[in-house]
């Protein structure tokens, strides 16, 4: 393809250690290689860590974290952030078990349904904060508030059960690969990953969620429409918890209103895996190796009788020495 | 009003009468000026003259509250600064308007990205390298990568960035704000030859500047600005620095 004399020089200043240490790239082989030692240890403390089985359990455990955390690690890398995640998961399982049982609108109707509601809570999240510039933080609580007291509202603060075997499928069924037995809610984390990964690295649009969270103002003065691409933002992040929530209201077989927020446990997955809150910085890879860290320190600790109070603090521990081990690189 | 006027034909762009208020507060009061092709004109002032408020309106930055703007004859509304980049005029910021987190090759082709596949917008990333290094060693730029990151160069390494992202737009009125604050004394030579090199293009340029010797260098008239107004421009071989110091300084002499 390139038959022009002008070659497009790369890595003129060779390699240099320090700064790949800093780059963002540098951050997910530093994830990968505490995952690897998290990984030996529990190994060698619980004879049934390391396991096929159990890896297919992490697997399950991490998906609708990891599926959220997924499409809002795009929306942080542009600079925002959404804190309404928790809430629309609720609101879509909700939604899609009462049109489940409400109407015949079917298993296709019900997620549409939910990612319907995940994309206008973002829509306006979205509108506010970049036609407003209202900051997101105040916004997407607000909106939390406000999804949680509709979803309460609209269920009567009852779970609605689902029993449709198609839609729980989504969340309880398995695929065969030879002996593997991959849950299929590991597999449409692994699926929403890959789809953003590509979008995030080979398209326009992943140019420009790295190009606002960099300088947005830069980017209005060279013509980009940075309102447009936030909307589109927010509205991604929401899609992406109503997809967790359908998920989630599948291995559950019920949609619950009053679940508790899963936001925070997105959004410390996503800077644990390098994304800045400044913006700019980040990969997907950096989100799926540190929801797996994440998955696999709370599955080591319940093998190994650990209560899961002291998983929480575990898991803000190693978000403190994650953000603090950023800190101080940036002295390299 | 005493325009030095003599420049022949039509100019590229002509401000008539532009104004900018905030609330009681007068930024840029009733200024004209015409901009001809392959001029440079300086503008200079002190602080809070209305410099910078006088080159977002044209840049599409800032939106004027009275006055109207033409381009080649034909008047224009600047609703946001993708009007004024359709009108083919290109703006550096002081700031220089990069996105550090990027590389050279991103800034260069910020907005204007080379895709292919209209739906899906791929980026063909090898050809947009190849025509950035092909774009720097035209204008004599010394940036050893194009997939460097902005934020590891130096003042005038971002300049020349920043200059080529304009050069490679086609622009015909280039706009500076203060371009040699922050260059060392080889990068701000580096920097006039470019702006000649532009004007021998035929492009206009108007540029925001303190240093007296370098728009006595490469301008061809200077506009001084005092308190929001343009209270002379002079042609620069008409003038001296001394003359255009004290119009900064008193006002009218």
């Amino acid at each position: 393809m390139t038959q022009s004399v002008t070659q497009p020089d790369r890595n003129a200043g060779g390699f240099n250690l320090f700064s790949f240490a800093r780059s963002q790239e540098g951050v997910v082989v530093f994830l990968l290689v505490a995952l690897m030692i998290v990984v030996a240890v529990f190994s060698a403390a619980s004879p049934y860590f390391f396991d096929v089985r159990n890896g297919m359990n992490i697997g399950r455990a991490i998906s609708i974290i990891g599926i959220a955390s997924a499409f809002t690690t795009l929306l942080m890398i542009a600079g925002g952030l959404d804190l309404s995640i928790g809430a629309v998961m609720n609101a879509a399982g909700v939604v899609a078990a009462m049109v489940l049982t409400q109407t015949g609108l079917g298993v296709g109707g019900a997620i549409l349904a939910a990612v319907a509601v995940g994309a206008l809570v973002g829509w306006v999240n979205g509108m506010f904060i970049a036609k407003l510039g209202i900051n997101p933080l105040i916004m997407t609580i607000a909106m939390q508030f406000v999804v949680r007291g509709l979803t309460l509202g609209f269920s009567a603060s009852a779970s609605k059960v689902i029993v449709d075997p198609t839609f729980l499928a989504i969340g309880q069924s398995y695929f065969h690969l030879g002996p593997l037995a991959i849950p299929a809610p590991l597999l449409w984390m692994l699926l929403a990953m890959l789809v953003l990964w590509f979008v995030l690295r080979f398209t326009l649009f992943g140019k420009y969620v790295y190009a606002v969270g960099g300088k947005a103002s830069a980017c209005r003065r060279a013509g980009i429409n940075v309102n447009v691409i936030t909307i589109q933002l927010y509205m991604l992040s929401g899609i992406g918890a109503a997809l967790a929530g359908v998920v989630l209201a599948a291995i559950q077989g019920a949609g619950i209103p009053y679940g508790a927020g899963s936001e925070l446990s997105v959004i410390s997955a996503v800077i644990l895996g390098g994304v800045s809150l400044a913006g700019g910085v980040g990969l997907i890879e950096g989100t799926l190796v540190a929801v797996l860290l994440v998955g696999v320190l709370k599955n080591g600790m319940t093998l190994m009788g650990i209560s899961s109070v002291f998983q929480m603090v575990a898991e803000g521990l190693v978000l403190v020495g994650a953000v603090t081990l950023d800190r101080l690189k940036r002295r390299l | 009003m005493q325009h030095a006027e003599t420049t022949q034909g039509t100019p590229f762009l002509e401000a008539r009468h532009i104004g900018k208020r905030y609330g009681g507060l007068h930024a840029v009061r009733d200024v004209n000026l015409s901009i001809y092709p392959g001029e440079v004109i300086g503008i200079v002032g002190d602080n809070g003259a209305g410099k910078s408020t006088f080159i977002k309106m044209l840049a599409g930055d800032h939106q004027p509250t009275s006055g109207e703007l033409l381009i080649e004859g034909k008047p224009v509304r600047f609703a946001h600064p993708r009007d004024a980049k359709q009108a083919q005029i290109e703006t550096i910021y002081q700031d220089l308007a990069l996105c550090e987190n990027l590389s050279v090759m991103d800034n260069i082709f910020l907005g204007h990205e080379l895709t292919r596949n209209p739906v899906l917008r791929l980026l063909r990333r090898s050809k947009m390298h190849i025509e950035s290094r092909v774009l720097l060693d035209d204008l004599g730029i010394g940036i050893p990568s194009t997939h460097e990151l902005v934020v590891n160069l130096s003042g005038g390494q971002r300049q020349a960035t920043a200059l080529a992202r304009v050069a490679k737009a086609g622009a015909k009125l280039i706009i500076l704000d203060e371009p040699s604050a922050a260059l060392g004394v080889r990068e701000t030579r580096a920097l006039l030859d470019l702006i000649l090199r532009f004007r021998s293009q035929g492009k206009s340029i108007l540029v925001i500047s303190h240093e007296m010797r370098d728009v006595f260098e490469i301008t061809d008239r200077i506009a001084i600005f005092k308190r929001g107004e343009l209270i002379a421009i002079k042609r620069t071989k008409e003038t001296t620095p001394d003359e255009i110091v004290s119009l900064i300084i008193r006002g009218r002499q």
